[in-house]
């Protein structure tokens, strides 16, 4: 068994990972919980070999790893975000062999509450700011985020002649959460496939009849595509839910321990880039969530209080992984591009373990809240 | 005598079909497609074995071409959603 010092690992990973965050938390609410992966690559033949790579948290403002410590079987592991969103990662590798393939990971992470005052977004909206180099790339087309065709129409249709960017930011937001729906049969949090989500078509009829399902990838996806075409930096934002909400329990939960088993619990939000105020927070897609589960209308009162609160905060009962799409991991696996990066991702030779499984794949993950 | 005909049949029938269908696949976005796709191929009677690679979107079939035929390994590419062209065809020794 290979052991890593934590505290070595812990400072590799916050130096691996300075993201730059200009946000302003309105709320001081911190929060602790320890996160414990546990893998088991399985493949159904005797002797196999298999490769891992597991997303791994950033360290910003509002979210923190206090501690990380990994072991396992593996023959070579690495840590690093050699990849072109800089998405920390997690890679092992085992040798064609009989034996379970066995790594274990716990990790400490403290949360804050994460907010942008809307003051501020308006402000530095009215500035008119031009964009830093860095974040342009996040106006650009993906492989799943058009920015062209019918998306560019149907955003022009949203935002009218509306200049300002923030308010554009904010007719965007409030036409996706009242024309999308949470999609119960999506599997895991779903593909992200802008494309295949708005097909073309009349535009006038999109725009007042168009209700689109999907999970919080693909809500997140729409989002992100229509902001970008609006000429706004937007991006989605993977990651996974860590327990509890304080709002209501369709957004997460725990035991009376404060424990829960999170190994399906992956969820993607979203970010746009307002120059003078940063990256702000949003989460479109746990608006169509809430309804579902609690069986409400868009204009509920209780849906309308987290519509305005998800314009520019998250509450911090989840932590971020990355960013990235359609990109390459390190050390490059046989199939890639990879789509998103908010689930382990593991090969044997040339086949793709399903992450959407866990149990076959296999994965568990938990956290535990510590008080 | 009749034995070595047997054999030289056998043969014929064991090995002398043998092809690799090399088929470019449209619509694969992520490379949990390349399992749908190597999954539903492989699953199709006379399929010996597939490969199914994302970044080239190619599918390498080698299959017995008395069982089965480049139109069924396409059938079974648009089953799992995704539309499959054929590029080459190749005996296979």
């Amino acid at each position: 068994m290979k052991r890593r010092d934590f505290l070595k690992a812990s400072a590799a990973i916050g130096a691996l990972s300075a993201v730059p965050s200009m946000s302003f938390a309105n709320e001081d609410e911190v929060r602790k919980f320890r996160v414990q992966y546990f893998f088991n690559i399985k493949y159904p033949e005797k002797e196999y070999p298999a490769r891992l790579w597991n997303p791994m948290p950033y360290n910003a403002d509002y979210q923190h790893v206090r501690v990380l410590n990994f072991n396992g079987n593996y023959n070579k592991y690495d840590l690093n975000n050699n990849n072109e969103y800089s998405a920390n990662t997690f890679y092992a590798e085992w040798d064609k062999s009989d034996m379970p393939k066995i790594a274990l990971m716990e990790m400490v992470i403290e949360t804050k509450y994460r907010s942008v005052p809307i003051e501020k977004i308006e402000w530095a909206s009215k500035q008119n700011l031009p964009y830093p180099k860095e974040v342009k790339k996040y106006l650009l087309p993906t492989a799943h985020i058009p920015t062209t065709g019918i998306i560019k129409e149907l955003a022009d249709k949203i935002v009218g002649n509306t200049k300002d960017r923030f308010e554009r930011v904010k007719k965007i937001y409030y036409w996706c959460t009242a024309h999308t729906y949470r999609d119960k049969k999506v599997i895991g949090c779903g593909k992200g496939d802008v494309k295949k989500m708005v097909k073309p078509g009349n535009v006038e009829d999109i725009y007042k009849h168009g209700y689109f399902g999907g999970k919080c990838t693909d809500l997140s996806s729409l989002f992100t595509a229509l902001v970008r075409a609006a000429g706004i930096p937007a991006r989605e934002v993977f990651g996974i839910r860590l327990g509890k909400s304080h709002f209501d329990k369709a957004l997460g939960k725990s035991d009376k321990h404060g424990f829960a088993n999170i190994t399906t619990w992956q969820h993607c939000r979203a970010e746009y880039y307002i120059p003078g105020a940063g990256w702000i927070p949003t989460d479109p897609a746990d608006i169509t969530k809430l309804e579902l589960v609690e069986g409400l209308k868009y204009d509920d009162p209780k849906v309308q209080t987290l519509v305005k609160k998800y314009l520019h905060s998250w509450e911090m009962n989840w932590m971020a992984f990355n960013h990235a799409r359609d990109f390459v991991l390190y050390p490059r696996p046989v199939q890639y591009p990879l789509n998103m990066f908010g689930y382990p991702y593991a090969e044997v030779n040339d086949d793709v373990l399903n992450y959407y499984v866990p149990k076959s794949f296999e994965y568990k993950i938990t956290s535990q809240e510590l008080f | 005598m009749k034995k070595f005909l047997f054999l030289i049949i056998f043969m014929v029938f064991a090995f002398g079909a043998k092809k690799e269908a090399i088929i470019i696949v449209d619509g694969m976005t992520c490379p949990l497609c390349t399992t749908a796709v190597k999954s539903s191929l492989k699953h199709t009677p006379g399929v010996i074995s597939a490969k199914v690679i994302l970044h080239n979107k190619t599918a390498t079939v080698i299959y017995d071409d008395t069982k089965t035929n480049p139109k069924k390994l396409l059938k079974a590419i648009e089953i799992v959603g995704y539309k499959g062209k054929i590029k080459e065809i190749k005996d296979v020794k």
